[in-house]
């Protein structure tokens, strides 16, 4: 059994007077990928955002709860919510390369957070990050074109390769293949095995055969509830809830 | 007479289009063959070739029947009864005396002669122009006519008179544009005959009105536009000094910090700034700013005039904010809010995600933002006249009287000399070489701009 890494008790979300997650408790382990399923509007991309304390950014949106990481309490008032970010990189569901360079991008995360203090070092960084990305080999020679120009396959590794480069200990995905091709989202799927390593990686998925591929625990929500967690192998083979077996098998959702 | 014009055009086209429909209706009931477009398209059709017919001919008329009409009553009056007279007053006489009953009187026979015949000729002419337009639209929907068949494709034909319609519009804007260079071209050649481009463009005195060198007295004055464009300059400088930071930061302050209740305060008020008369700017400026711009150019020692290039460039930059502001908020507002997350995902805070991608990502826009107010600065008069003088100082002092391009363009127009006079032609100069230079500033800037996009899109 490994670590837990980010735990959750009783959150709440609301937004407005609308309740968008009910007392949702998950655990989840250290250097492993959890996957989050479920239909739309289900919460799943809600509870990710809290964990990185994203749902700040909307006025109307209120959590409640406990959610820790590392052990520490991270909904509070007190947590320097910049610094908590630096400890946890996420990727979008569309790919969101800023309007700069290729290093640029990739040089973002470490230049604002003074990681390096020599060229020499941030450049090293940055080959570092987009190797690891798996990005490297296909842009080293045009490392200062605009990172729009990349397809969009390769437009969200170097949006992995972005949030790896502060070297974070969790790492969120928001449906990260949902607006890629097969072949770029098998690709991803490969760089997501080999980051689990290293990484703690919460992804959240509409494509059950992908939470089955790339995740060792699975949780599913319906309604902004979590129904079930667990192995992933379990819950797609064997699921406790009615819901789950009626949602893996396709019967709604 | 042309309003009703108006209307039998209107009442044409709508008899067209319901002659088209129902033509066409009936047309592939009777052969049962499905139209290749939906009947209004055919309808439209047949509009189209109804209306473009009577628009040349009501056109057309405008343009040439008072031409014509004049031709034939000069055509018909003895020149050699009354020689001094030429011929444009003489028109205007006959036909001063043809409208109106009061001028006619005591005026010599053969001009109430005259005014007569033209009288009759302009009543047939109007007689002539509505047979026209009306015979000119039913041949029209005639010719159209032939093609209402069901395998005809109407509205294929229709998107390509639209098409015409939108490039002629396009074409309005430019044409403008080009009317604007010449009829500006020609009068300053008119200037330039009498002074030559070199003393404009490098003379440093303008003193239109004192003639400065021997053998002048009561002809020109010195036409050096060096210090008026030096003013302009420099107040512009000012004014975006002040407008471009704090417009830009307020915009900033609007877009990604206030919260939407505030924001909804603030924003109409600086909307209402923007719709304040230039002229009350002036008040302003003349009354509160200059004194104390005076005041405090003494308590640091400089000796400032009552009215100068400072103050008046202030209150223009105050004018200039919510230009810069407004327009610089649309344009952060649409960076796409996943830049935002991305940036604020990784861990960087608000100021340096709005310093190194909002405003990267935003920047072509505020450019753009930049360059309306500067031309606006450049364009202003009111102000000008009202705070900073019409004295033409060459000083880079901002504590000094300066003058600029736009309020020497209005004393020369207003003054009391005749239409051809070079002092008054000089306005046209002005205008030319004010043109060219916010050209090139446009050029320059879309430049920029191109470039930049280039990079990053």
């Amino acid at each position: 059994m490994s670590n837990i890494k980010v735990s959750t008790k009783n959150v709440n979300v609301h937004y407005g007077t609308k309740q968008a997650l009910h007392q949702v408790t998950l655990d989840i382990n250290e250097k492993e990928v959890t996957a989050l399923i479920g239909p739309s509007g289900c919460g799943k991309s809600t509870f990710l955002r809290c964990i990185n304390r994203m749902n700040d950014l909307i006025d109307i949106c209120k959590v409640d709860g406990s959610i820790t990481v590392d052990n520490e309490e991270i909904i509070s008032d007190e947590v320097d919510v910049v610094s908590l970010r630096s400890k946890i990189g996420m990727v979008f569901q569309k790919p969101n390369p800023f309007p700069k360079s290729i290093f640029d991008n990739v040089a973002y995360g470490p230049t604002i957070h003074g990681i390096v203090d020599t060229k020499s070092d941030l450049q090293e960084i940055v080959h570092s990050s987009l190797k690891r990305a798996g990005l490297l080999k296909e842009v080293k020679d045009r490392l200062h074109e605009p990172g729009t120009s990349l397809s969009g396959g390769q437009q969200q590794r170097l949006c992995i390769a972005r949030a790896i480069a502060v070297n974070p200990d969790i790492i969120l995905m928001d449906e990260p293949c949902s607006a890629l091709d097969p072949i770029a989202t098998a690709t991803i799927e490969e760089l997501i095995d080999e980051l689990k390593n290293k990484y703690t990686i919460v992804i959240v998925t509409h494509s059950m055969q992908q939470a089955a591929r790339v995740s060792q625990r699975t949780g599913f929500f319906h309604l902004g509830e979590l129904v079930e967690t667990g192995e992933t192998q379990k819950i797609f083979t064997n699921p406790d809830n009615e819901k789950t077996q009626g949602y893996i098998t396709g019967r709604f959702g | 007479m042309f309003y009703w014009s108006l209307i039998i055009i209107l009442l044409g086209m709508y008899s067209a289009y319901i002659f088209g429909k129902s033509r066409i209706t009936s047309h592939s009931r009777q052969l049962e063959i499905k139209t290749a477009s939906l009947p209004t398209y055919y309808a439209q059709y047949i509009m189209v070739w109804c209306l473009l017919p009577a628009l040349i001919v009501y056109f057309g008329w405008i343009i040439f029947e008072d031409q014509i009409i004049q031709n034939l009553v000069l055509a018909n009056f003895d020149f050699d009864l009354n020689p001094a007279l030429n011929a444009g007053l003489l028109i205007a006489e006959i036909k001063n005396a043809a409208l109106n009953d009061s001028f006619a009187e005591g005026k010599a026979i053969e001009i109430l002669n005259a005014a007569e015949h033209y009288a009759s000729i302009k009543y047939i002419s109007s007689i002539s122009f509505y047979l026209s337009i009306l015979i000119v639209m039913i041949l029209g929907v005639m010719f159209a006519s032939r093609k209402l068949q069901p395998s005809f494709r109407a509205q294929q034909s229709i998107e390509n008179y639209v098409k015409y319609f939108l490039f002629f519009c396009s074409s309005v804007a430019v044409l403008t544009t080009v009317g604007i260079v010449f009829s500006l071209l020609f009068e300053s050649l008119r200037f330039f005959s009498d002074v030559s481009v070199v003393e404009f463009l490098f003379g440093t005195k303008w003193y239109p009105y004192i003639p400065i060198r021997e053998g002048q007295s009561g002809s020109l004055g010195s036409f050096g536009a060096v210090p008026i464009f030096a003013g302009t300059f420099l107040i512009m400088v000012v004014a975006m000094c002040v407008a471009t930071p704090i417009g830009l930061f307020t915009a900033i302050y609007l877009a990604e910090y206030a919260s939407p209740r505030v924001r909804k305060i603030i924003k109409p008020l600086l909307e209402i700034l923007a719709g304040v008369p230039t002229i009350v700017y002036g008040f302003f400026a003349f009354v509160t700013v200059a004194p104390f711009v005076k005041t405090f150019g003494q308590s640091i020692g400089i000796d400032a005039s009552p009215t100068s290039a400072l103050a008046a460039g202030l209150v223009m930059g105050i004018m200039i904010i919510p230009f810069i502001s407004s327009l610089s908020d649309d344009v952060i507002n649409s960076v796409p809010q996943s830049l935002r997350e991305g940036s604020l995902g990784i861990g960087a805070n608000k100021a340096e995600t709005i310093k190194r991608v909002i405003l990267p990502a935003a920047l072509p826009g505020i450019v753009g933002a930049f360059l309306l107010g500067v031309s606006r600065a450049i364009g202003e008069t009111m102000i000008v006249v009202v705070a900073a003088g019409t004295a033409p100082n060459l000083t880079a002092n901002p504590f000094e009287n300066v003058t600029t391009v736009t309020v020497q363009i209005v004393i020369a127009l207003i003054g009391d000399q005749e239409f051809d006079d070079p002092r008054t032609l000089s306005a046209f100069a002005l205008g030319l070489v004010l043109f060219v230079i916010t050209l090139i500033l446009n050029i320059f800037a879309l430049r920029i701009v191109k470039k930049y996009r280039e990079r990053y899109e």
